[in-house]
C-alpha cells in the first residue's frame, strides 16, 4: 500500500502521515514513511526529536559537499541515509531546501 | 516599510500579515498587501471579499528572447500602474494583489507567475507599504518571492517544527546576502516562550502574540480576526509590532 497525505499548511499532514505510518508498523507491516516536504519535520511527529531531525536533513549537505556520494536507487536511499523511527518506521527525507538559489519557486 | 512574513505552514502568517497590513493602512498610508502564497489566506485576514486577486492576462505580455518564452508587463504598465489597476481595495484601503491560483491540472500559470514577480521588481516606492505573505516552509522565499522585503518576520509557534523552520530559514537568510530577519513567536502561551525561541532559532525577538481563541473563530467564520475582535490580544500585539517596527526599536 503506497499513500501521500496532502493539504494547506497547518492542516496536520504530517501529524497524520506520523499516525499512519506508526500504526501501520504496530500491526506488523513494514513501514517506510518518506518526507517529501521542502521542509521536513516528519522526523519530530515520529519521535525521534527535533536534533536528530535536523541531524538527517544534514546529510544533504555532506553530498553536496561531495563527502558522501549520492544514492544510486531508492532502496541505496533508504538504507544510507534513513534512520529507524519508534515502532520500526523507516524515515528517509527526499526532499530539503538547503541552500537558496534564484529563479525556482 | 517593506516587510515579509515566512515560517512553517500553520504558524499563523497569513492571520499576522493581514492584520499588519490594515493595521499599517488604518493611518491612512499607502500599504499593498501581496499574497504569493498559492494557498488563499490573506484574503480572509484582510477582509477582502475577492479571493483571487490575481493580474488579469490581459497585463502580462509573452515575448521570445533567444528562443526563449519570456513574460513582462504589457508595454507601458508599471508595477505601481498595475497595483492601482489590478488589486483588490480591502478595508482601511488596503491594495490586495495574489499571485493568483491554478484553477485545474492543467492550468498554465505561466503568465501570472511571471507577472506577479515583475511587479515585484517594479513596487511602488515613497510613500508606500509592502507587506508580503510568503508561501509556507522553506522554499527560497529571500531569493524569490520575498526578494523585495527590507525586514523578514520570521513566524514561530512554540513548537519544535516550527522553530526548526525558523532555524532553516535562519540559516537560508544567511546565504541570501543577509536581509534583516527578526522572529516573532505567535500563539506563546507561557512567559518564557519568545526568549526559548530566540535561543532555539538564534534570531532576534521583535515581539511575541500570545495564543487567542478569537483568531480560530474567525478562522471558522472566515473573518478577519480585526473585524472580529478589533480590540483583542491579537489586534494589539499586531500593532505592537507596526510600531517596534516603525520606531526602530526592533533588535539590532
Amino acid at each position: 500500500m503506497k499513500i501521500a497525505v496532502v493539504g494547506k499548511g497547518g492542516s496536520g499532514k504530517t501529524t497524520t502521515s506520523a499516525v499512519l505510518a506508526r500504526t501501520f508498523a504496530r500491526h506488523g507491516h513494514s513501514t517506510l514513511a518518506l518526507d517529501c516536504d521542502s521542509n521536513p519535520n516528519l522526523g519530530i511527529s515520529l519521535g525521534i526529536g527535533a536534533e536528530a531531525t535536523e541531524r538527517l536533513v544534514s546529510v544533504r549537505d555532506a553530498v553536496d559537499a561531495g563527502e558522501e556520494e549520492h544514492a544510486a536507487g531508492g532502496d541505496d536511499l533508504v538504507e544510507r541515509f534513513g534512520v529507524d523511527a519508534p515502532d520500526g518506521v523507516r524515515l528517509a527525507v527526499v526532499t530539503a531546501i538547503q541552500n537558496p538559489e534564484p529563479g525556482c519557486p | 516599510m517593506r516587510v515579509a512574513f515566512v515560517g512553517k505552514g500553520g504558524v499563523g502568517k497569513s492571520s499576522l500579515a493581514g492584520t499588519f497590513a490594515r493595521i499599517l493602512g488604518s493611518s491612512g498610508e499607502r500599504v499593498v498587501a501581496l499574497d504569493s502564497d498559492p494557498m488563499p489566506g490573506m484574503a480572509y485576514s484582510l477582509g477582502v471579499a475577492q479571493r483571487d486577486a490575481g493580474l488579469p492576462d490581459e497585463a502580462v505580455e509573452e515575448y521570445d528572447e533567444s528562443g526563449q518564452r519570456r513574460f513582462r508587463l504589457r508595454d507601458g504598465l508599471s508595477g505601481t500602474a498595475a497595483i492601482e489597476q489590478y488589486a483588490a481595495r480591502g478595508p482601511d484601503d488596503v491594495y490586495f494583489l495574489q499571485l493568483g491560483k491554478a484553477h485545474g491540472p492543467r492550468w498554465d500559470n505561466s503568465r501570472q507567475h511571471f507577472g506577479f514577480q515583475r511587479v515585484l521588481d517594479d513596487l511602488p516606492g515613497a510613500g508606500w507599504h509592502v507587506v508580503g505573505d510568503l508561501p509556507g516552509g522553506t522554499r527560497q522565499p529571500f531569493l524569490t518571492w520575498g526578494r523585495y522585503a527590507q525586514t523578514f518576520l520570521v513566524v514561530v509557534e512554540p513548537t519544535p517544527a516550527s522553530m526548526l523552520t525558523g532555524r532553516r530559514l535562519a540559516k537560508l537568510a544567511q546565504g541570501a546576502a543577509g536581509p534583516r530577519v527578526v522572529l516573532v513567536v505567535n500563539k506563546a502561551r507561557h512567559p518564557e516562550d519568545g526568549a526559548r525561541a530566540e535561543e532555539r532559532t538564534g534570531l532576534p525577538l521583535l515581539g511575541t502574540v500570545p495564543e487567542d481563541p478569537a483568531v480560530g473563530e474567525a478562522d471558522r467564520m472566515g473573518r478577519a480576526v480585526l473585524d472580529h475582535d478589533p480590540g483583542g490580544a491579537t489586534a494589539v500585539a499586531v500593532r505592537s509590532l507596526v510600531d517596534a517596527l516603525r520606531t526602530g526599536t526592533e533588535p539590532a
